[in-house]
């Protein structure tokens, strides 16, 4: 499957339908896989696809000096599928100049806090049903037997995973939750990691990065941490799809992908919206509907 | 002859510091994720040692968020509280050598051109006890910048574990001298360090190479990866950037110090809008430029000892030293 990766990427560098690829390639420590952006057809030996194939690549998509490469063909995951598809809905990649190559993915393995690769999928993976990547341009690998479904019930589990924790999470009482997520946002040392892997927060300008005036304490004590974390999960409503690349730059170890799946979920109870599942639908929190209903909010 | 010091002698010493009002800063083990923190109990602590670390023992002695002083308004007048000075004594145990050799390190910039007395009251009333290495990765670089995984820079003391629930003290200080006092036997055990990294790069010779070529394509072309994300910086012993701000409302608030990081695009933002640093290649030049050419320049040590917590925690698998051996490429 690599070598199909490597051919159909070569083919779209050599007719110039792309100017660069963003792929994963062995470029970390000891052969650590990450992204590698490859220009010409001579270097697509670079790129590798494997099961330690982690990041999101979509948060690449609106740096400027990545979109300064022009056309650009982009390595996905299912999961980070949908993220390109928020993107677009959000008119923040223009789809003239993508090509998403899709992969079929059968699970990824997390890595331990040294780095390397615990033998264990991502608890995403664990509970993931969504194989074959949906609104690619093309598709790369086939899905093993057995691990077909149909595109409508992999977009209603599209936010399955990590659903074993959450249940655990759901099961406290408020005073208990309270007291998980205390001890949790006490060690943010707000670095903003979270932010910047996630492919959904592109604003040139962040909220907390707003000092006139100062609109929540940029401080890393627990009222700070509280307000950062909680506005930035209710940023994702309707928004995350789960990728869980927050959870994967904290340095602290924070559960960020439950807070963040949570609201994810809400939006999906409250308004059957689940996130980057098509193009061209207006994105939850930008849109009013004559029957959403309002007892949410009470 | 040696001296030595069981686990439980070591846990006796610290648990009569604990009962006597002072703070004690160890590794804790949480799940499969180590951080140092300050312990209640020496049962909390984990005495074994460790390179993956989650954070450095920096934060004991600039801590992540700091109040300068408070203010509050009274009638037509605005009364000034200083925060009150850090008065206790302070054992930080089990420092990684890289963690103790970041003081050092950072002594001379907390008393530059100007006396930190946060930093600097801190440093005076803690003893810092290290962990010689007893494995190292492929993140550890501690070689290539001076360092060794039995460097007693920065360190009081240095305890070698023998592997038989005794260490082997070392004391480097008076202060160590003093912990240790008559809490060891005499052994002729003697402990023994791991083999250092083996790295196949000359900082030295990238300085050189960083020096000359400030405007090269290389830099963006390394850090193209790189979201910025700044976690290198947290995890990092020895940056020290941070930031001022005031917090509370007009009638009462604090001025308080928080961490910064030079990855971050806010970083450098001009109030006009313009921003000389606009692109993580450039972000990233930085960083390495203050490391390893800018803070020896001024200070004579490089602003990295070789732990490698950067890379370990970086999610795009960037970091020190796999930035160091893309520009170590460009050198040859």
């Amino acid at each position: 499957m690599e070598n199909e990766l490597r051919n159909a990427i070569r083919e779209l560098l050599e007719k110039q339908e792309i100017d660069v690829a963003i792929g994963y390639g062995r470029v970390g420590v000891d052969g650590a896989v990450g992204a590698v952006f490859v220009t010409s057809p001579d270097d697509v030996e670079q790129i590798v696809w494997n099961d330690e194939c982690r990041q999101n690549l979509a948060v690449h998509l609106t740096r400027p000096e990545v979109k300064a490469f022009g056309k650009i063909g982009i390595v996905v995951k299912p999961c980070d599928a949908r993220a390109v598809v928020v993107l677009a809905n959000e008119a923040q990649v223009d789809l003239d100049l993508l090509t998403i190559i899709g992969v079929v993915c059968s699970g990824i393995k997390r890595a331990k806090p040294d780095g390397t690769t615990a033998d264990e999928y991502y608890a995403k993976c664990e509970t993931c049903v969504q194989h074959t990547p949906q609104n690619v341009t093309l598709v790369v690998g086939d899905v093993a037997e057995g691990e077909a479904l149909d595109a409508k019930n992999e977009q209603n589990a599209a936010t399955a995973g990590n659903n074993a924790k959450l249940a655990k999470l759901r099961a406290m009482t408020v005073e208990e939750r309270f007291a998980y997520w205390r001890e949790q946002f006490s060690r943010c040392v707000r670095c903003y990691a979270c932010r910047q892997s996630c492919p959904m927060c592109y604003c040139n300008r962040c909220v907390a990065d707003k000092n006139r005036p100062t609109r929540i304490d940029t401080s890393a004590s627990l009222k700070g941490n509280f307000a950062w974390n909680i506005l930035r999960a209710f940023h994702l409503a309707g928004r995350c799809v789960g990728c869980g690349a927050c959870a994967s730059a904290c340095p602290a170890g924070i559960e960020l992908d439950l807070l963040n799946l949570t609201v994810s979920d809400a939006a999906k109870e409250h308004f059957g919206f689940v996130a980057g599942t098509e193009f061209g639908v207006d994105p939850l929190i930008g849109t009013y509907a004559d029957d959403d209903k309002e007892e949410f909010i009470r | 002859m040696s001296q030595i010091v069981t686990l439980e002698q070591l846990k006796q010493t610290l648990g009569a510091k604990l009962a006597a009002g002072a703070k004690v800063v160890a590794p804790v083990l949480d799940g499969e994720f180590a951080s140092f923190k300050e312990i209640a109990d020496v049962e909390q602590a984990s005495f074994v040692p460790r390179i993956c670390m989650q954070n450095s023992i920096e934060e004991f002695f600039f801590p992540k968020h700091e109040t300068i002083f408070t203010f509050v308004r009274q009638g037509n007048d605005v009364v000034l509280n200083d925060a009150p000075d850090f008065d206790v004594e302070q054992i930080v145990v089990g420092a990684r050598p890289c963690d103790a050799a970041a003081l050092p390190v950072l002594d001379p910039l907390f008393a530059w051109d100007y006396d930190d007395r946060f930093y600097q009251r801190r440093r005076a009333k803690s003893t810092v006890v290290s962990f010689a290495c007893t494995q190292s990765d492929a993140h550890c670089f501690c070689t290539a910048v001076g360092g060794s995984p039995e460097n007693t820079h920065g360190a009081d003391a240095i305890l070698f574990d023998l592997g038989d629930g005794s260490f082997e003290v070392r004391a480097i200080t008076d202060k160590g001298k003093a912990l240790f006092d008559g809490k060891t036997t005499e052994s002729d055990k003697v402990g023994k360090a791991c083999d250092a990294p083996v790295v196949n790069f000359d900082v030295w010779k990238i300085a050189d190479w960083i020096r000359a070529n400030f405007d090269s394509p290389v830099w963006e072309q390394v850090s193209l990866r790189c979201v910025g994300c700044g976690t290198c910086a947290y995890v990092c012993p020895t940056c020290h950037c941070f930031d001022i701000v005031d917090e509370g409302s007009y009638k009462k608030g604090k001025r308080v110090k928080n961490w910064d990081s030079c990855q971050d695009a806010m970083f450098t933002m001009h109030a006009s809008g313009h921003n000389p640093r606009d692109t993580q290649g450039k972000r990233q030049r930085q960083r390495l430029t203050h490391k390893f050419v800018i803070y020896p320049d001024k200070f004579k040590f490089y602003l990295c000892t070789g732990c490698g917590s950067c890379s370990r925690s970086c999610a795009q698998m960037f970091g020190v030293r796999p930035c160091l051996e893309a520009l170590d490429k460009e050198v040859q």
